[in-house]
């Protein structure tokens, strides 16, 4: 069965480059599913069989802390392994994000290797 | 002037590594004049012990070129894509200068990016900001990278 990755960043753009560079990057997924902040991603994990999220941090309406928080709530989603995808990688928020169960975090700008190197393992 | 090397290094490695474009910085300078002319601003504003804004100033047409680089696909108006485009170059650069400003983090805090764009406008922040701009170029086309910021301990 392929593997369908979640991208959440309320930058159209960003999530294009994300798919681009997961292209670049050799990485193949089935399905990429996309949300626009952390209320959606949550609707979309509900709904679909996702392997892993790419998650911003810095977004409107439901931010990406508060996304981990609330999906570290739900046992049937909270398993699911979340990487942060954020312009701000200040110690600070990532421990945040570790407490609530994010595997890494990579800096804006980024490149496929980095990508790569981060997200390969947990795949 | 202070942070205009440390502008120029972050706008060119985003360029380099996001928009797939090499940007030359050309001598940084303090903008009397607020006013743009046919232009888009990405901007984001600071808070915390820096307190201002930084701003991402270009030309319609550079705009176009940049978004279509971004992109990786054709722009011919200064739509929704661009708006979000420069916006999401502000809020690289801005992610990058506030890993200067406050490298343990907790002390600066970024707004979400925002843009405007017109026929003529101008974009001015504090009374009393230091202020710098770094202007660049590329393939022919020109834009602006601005620091307006007030520090406090």
């Amino acid at each position: 069965m392929g593997k369908t990755v979640l991208i959440v960043d309320d930058s159209n753009t960003m999530r294009k480059i994300v798919s681009r560079s997961l292209r670049q990057a050799g990485i193949d997924f089935d399905e990429i599913l996309e949300a626009g902040d952390g209320q959606e991603a949550l609707d979309v994990l509900a709904a679909n069989s996702v392997d892993v999220v790419l998650s911003d941090i810095n977004m409107p309406n439901m931010t990406g802390l508060e996304f981990l928080k609330a999906k570290s709530e739900d046992d049937a989603i909270k398993d699911i392994p979340v990487i942060m995808i954020s312009t701000e990688t200040g110690a600070d928020i990532i421990d945040e994000a570790k407490s609530y169960g994010a595997k890494g975090a990579i800096k804006k700008p980024f490149t496929p290797d980095l990508i790569n190197e981060t997200l390969g393992p947990l795949l | 002037m202070k942070y205009a090397q440390d502008i120029a290094a972050a706008t060119q490695e985003i360029f380099s590594s996001m928009v797939m474009l090499d940007v030359t910085p050309e001598e940084p300078f303090k903008r009397v004049d607020s006013t743009l002319s046919k232009s888009i601003s990405g901007i984001i504003g600071l808070a915390g012990t820096i307190k201002g804004m930084l701003a991402i100033h270009l030309p319609h047409e550079a705009a176009l070129a940049v978004t279509t680089a971004f992109l990786g696909m054709d722009v011919e108006e200064i739509d929704e894509d661009v708006c979000d485009a420069v916006g999401e170059l502000a809020n690289m650069l801005g992610g990058n200068m506030k890993a200067i400003f406050d490298p343990n983090g907790g002390d600066v805090q970024l707004s979400m990016p925002s843009t405007v764009h017109g026929e003529e406008y101008a974009v001015d922040c504090l009374a009393d900001a230091e202020l710098v701009t770094v202007p660049f170029s590329f393939n022919g086309q020109t834009f602006m990278v601005e620091l307006q910021i007030s520090e406090s301990n």
